[in-house]
Formats: C-alpha cells, sequence, structure tokens
C-alpha cells in the first residue's frame, strides 16, 4: 500500500522508515483510523476510505490545526516522522477532542521521531487540541 | 510479495476455491506478521488468502455461557467492547502492551494466535481466560483449548488450510491482570509476561489460571502453579508461594531479548505483583 501510494499515486507525504511497523513514518488513516501503510496491501483498501498526510487541510483548505501548532512549537526538524505523527495525533485528536497529555503520549507510541525529543511534538499536539 | 491474493466473500467460497489454488499459501489477516516478514524477504507463498473480510470471522458476541470473539477482530475492537471488558479482565488488561495504537487498528486477534509466538500478548492473555479456540476446514469444525493449539515456537496444531473461527471465553465473574515486561513501558516485545485470573471469594481463591509468555516454547498455561493457588488465602505467602513455583515451572532461554536467569526472576516478580493487583 506504501508503495502504491507513493509510486502510482505519486503522493510522497507518506514515508518509508523502517518497513516493519516500528516507526510510524508511513502512517495514513483508513477509515478515519491510524494504521501503517507499509504493512497493508493496496488491495485491502477495497471499499475503504483513505486518507494520506495531503488530504489533512484546516476547514478553510489551508494549513490543519496541528500543521500549524508543530510549525509554531518547532516539532519539525528533518521532518521525515512528521507525516505520520500529525496522522496519529489527528487519528486521536478525532476521537477524543480533549485528550490529555498521558493519552497522547500513548498514542504516539508508535511514532518515532529521532531529532525533536518528543517535548515539541507533545506540546504542539496539547496546544491543537480544540481547533 | 505473492503472484497472487485472492478475497473469498465468505468460507462456503473459500472452501470451494481452495483445490484451484497453488500448493503454497497462507491466510492474510491483519498482516501485521505476514506483510512485515515479506517486506524482511522471509515469506515466499506464491498466493495469500485475504480472510479479513469473511463474515464468519467477526464481531463479537454474547451467549448464555460464553463470549465469542472472532478471530478477525481487530485488537483495537475489543479494546472498544463493553462486553470484552467485562468478561476478560487479563485480556483487556494486555490491550495497552500489544503493540502500538495503530498496530492494533490492525492486527487480528486471530493473527495474533495462528502465528504461533510464545510472546503473543493477546494469546497469553486468552489462556488466561480458559479460552477455547473454534477450527474450521472445509465444513468439519472443531474446538479445543486454546492452550493446546500452541506445538512449539511458530508452530500450531493448525491443519493445512484450516481456519480459525474465533475464540470462546467462559462467561465467570473473575478478575484478571497482566503485567509484562519489555524493554520500555510500552510497545516493546516482552522478556516475559504474566496473565493470571481468578475466581475470589472472601479472599480465598476459589478457582486461578495463570499464562506466561516468552519465557517457554509456547504460551505458556502454569498448570500446576494454577492448581496449587486453588482454596488458598489471598495472602502475603500465598503470592511469594506461586512466585517461587512458577519459576520452576517456566522454561526460558537466553536470547537477543533478554537472559534465561532474569527472565526466570521476573516471572515470579510479575506473578506476585499481577497478584498482589487482585486483592
Amino acid at each position: 500500500m506504501l508503495e502504491f501510494i507513493r509510486e502510482d499515486l505519486g503522493l510522497k507525504g507518506t514515508k518509508e522508515g523502517c518497513g516493519e511497523g516500528e516507526c510510524g513514518a508511513c502512517m495514513v488513516l483508513v477509515d478515519g483510523r491510524a494504521v501503517n501503510s507499509c504493512l497493508m496491501m493496496a488491495v485491502q483498501l477495497h471499499g475503504k476510505e483513505l486518507v494520506t498526510i495531503e488530504g489533512i487541510k484546516g476547514r478553510d483548505g489551508g494549513l490543519h490545526p496541528l500543521q500549524k501548532t508543530f510549525m509554531a512549537e518547532g516539532a519539525v526538524q528533518c521532518g521525515f516522522c512528521t507525516p505520520g505523527l500529525i496522522v496519529a495525533s489527528e487519528a486521536l485528536l478525532r476521537r477524543n477532542p480533549k485528550a490529555s497529555l498521558e493519552d497522547i503520549k500513548l498514542e504516539l507510541t508508535g511514532n518515532l521521531c529521532r531529532c525533536t525529543g518528543y517535548e515539541k511534538v507533545l506540546s504542539a499536539v496539547e496546544k491543537a487540541r480544540g481547533k | 510479495m505473492p503472484e497472487i491474493i485472492v478475497k473469498p466473500a465468505n468460507l462456503k467460497e473459500l472452501w470451494k476455491m481452495l483445490p484451484g489454488l497453488p500448493s503454497g499459501r497462507r491466510y492474510l489477516a491483519g498482516g501485521t506478521d505476514l506483510v512485515t516478514a515479506d517486506n524482511a524477504g522471509a515469506e515466499n507463498s506464491e498466493c495469500w488468502i485475504d480472510i479479513s473480510g469473511l463474515p464468519e470471522l467477526a464481531g463479537i458476541k454474547e451467549t448464555a455461557g460464553s463470549l465469542f470473539i472472532g478471530s478477525g477482530v481487530k485488537i483495537s475492537e475489543i479494546e472498544r467492547s463493553a462486553a470484552a471488558r467485562k468478561w476478560c479482565p487479563a485480556l483487556s488488561a494486555a490491550i495497552p502492551h500489544f503493540a502500538s495504537p495503530s498496530l492494533r487498528n490492525m492486527a487480528t486477534l486471530g493473527g495474533n494466535a495462528a502465528n504461533g509466538s510464545p510472546c503473543a500478548d493477546g494469546v497469553c492473555a486468552l489462556v488466561a481466560e480458559g479460552a477455547y479456540a473454534l477450527l474450521a476446514l472445509k465444513g468439519k469444525k472443531r474446538r479445543l483449548p486454546l492452550k493446546d493449539l500452541f506445538l512449539g515456537p511458530k508452530r500450531t496444531a493448525l491443519k493445512k488450510d484450516e481456519v480459525i473461527l474465533g475464540f470462546e471465553i467462559p462467561k465467570r465473574r473473575r478478575a484478571g491482570a497482566y503485567f509484562k515486561l519489555g524493554p520500555r513501558a510500552y510497545f516493546g516485545i516482552s522478556k516475559a509476561a504474566v496473565a493470571v485470573t481468578a475466581e475470589i471469594s472472601g479472599g480465598v481463591i476459589k478457582k486461578a489460571r495463570v499464562a506466561l509468555g516468552s519465557v517457554a516454547p509456547v504460551p505458556l498455561y502454569a498448570a500446576r502453579t494454577s492448581a496449587w493457588l486453588l482454596d488458598k488465602k489471598l495472602s502475603a505467602e500465598t503470592m511469594t508461594g506461586a512466585s517461587d513455583m512458577v519459576k520452576a515451572e517456566v522454561s526460558p532461554i537466553t536470547d537477543t531479548r533478554s537472559e534465561a536467569d532474569y527472565r526466570r526472576d521476573m516471572c515470579g516478580v510479575l506473578l506476585e505483583r499481577a497478584l498482589k493487583s487482585l486483592a
């Protein structure tokens, strides 16, 4: 599915990190739930809704609140893990708009970031709540 | 990657399809084990049969005496099920320790069992719940205690083409716990894990089931420790006694994740903590 998204659909926002479900760089939403696209077959999308990072936008069609807070907080450094982090955070906030810091930490256990040390990511997600 | 992936609409169609498929075939459900192996070049079947949509493997259903969890049920569905929380205390406690949230949206309980890993969190907990596995092969159905499904690392009693329909968990009021020791608090493969359920009446254990992960060639049902706990008071002495006993019942190995002696000791510690949490 990851290959399908990147090579056939030409949507390069979704990244391949580990290819074994450990890093979360390839995360996308299938029927509103975060999944690792490196471990799904494209045929398994039949009849389902797929949203990649390219489909995550603000209500006005511009940047999504999470994208704004990630920028404002400096939660992006090399940027490779960012699409996955935004997708995972969006899945959480859709389900639980009042997620606590602990909820956010638990939700992001499947997303590895080697640059930021996570603190700025966590505060970016906290600041995007309710927006 | 396999040359072909087929997706039967239901079990009847699956059985009809089988004779026409290459013999090198495997079932694909959540994909979190199979596709990982494929990405690593360790999977070379010619054909995958996608059973993730089979209606017979779906859903969590209550009957008078038991709870049925379909093998195609995703781990996150169990997390959201009030019936599972009510009747499966050890399994519910295990879920936050099962991989990561996104993998829980993909992985199925049936796949966790069919993969046959001794460290499978869902399976270890289900063994402690006293679950039965319901299997089907071309219309022939059988039911066996889940603990008997496992023969060795990655080896199960499943026959070629046999499908796990689901798991049947007896509906009895019991307390349960799941304690896992991994490289970090969440999202790691366990060095050792302990699942316990107990029916407790007036501070006395009336029925107990202890299961352990990653410390034997299979998800281990600790039969001796479970039997020993019967009719014991849930006291500090009982916890220490059970902890000593379980250490003699496991057979851990030293591998990349941990060392045998450490794992054995931790089984005692985890069981003591698990029993304490039930008190």
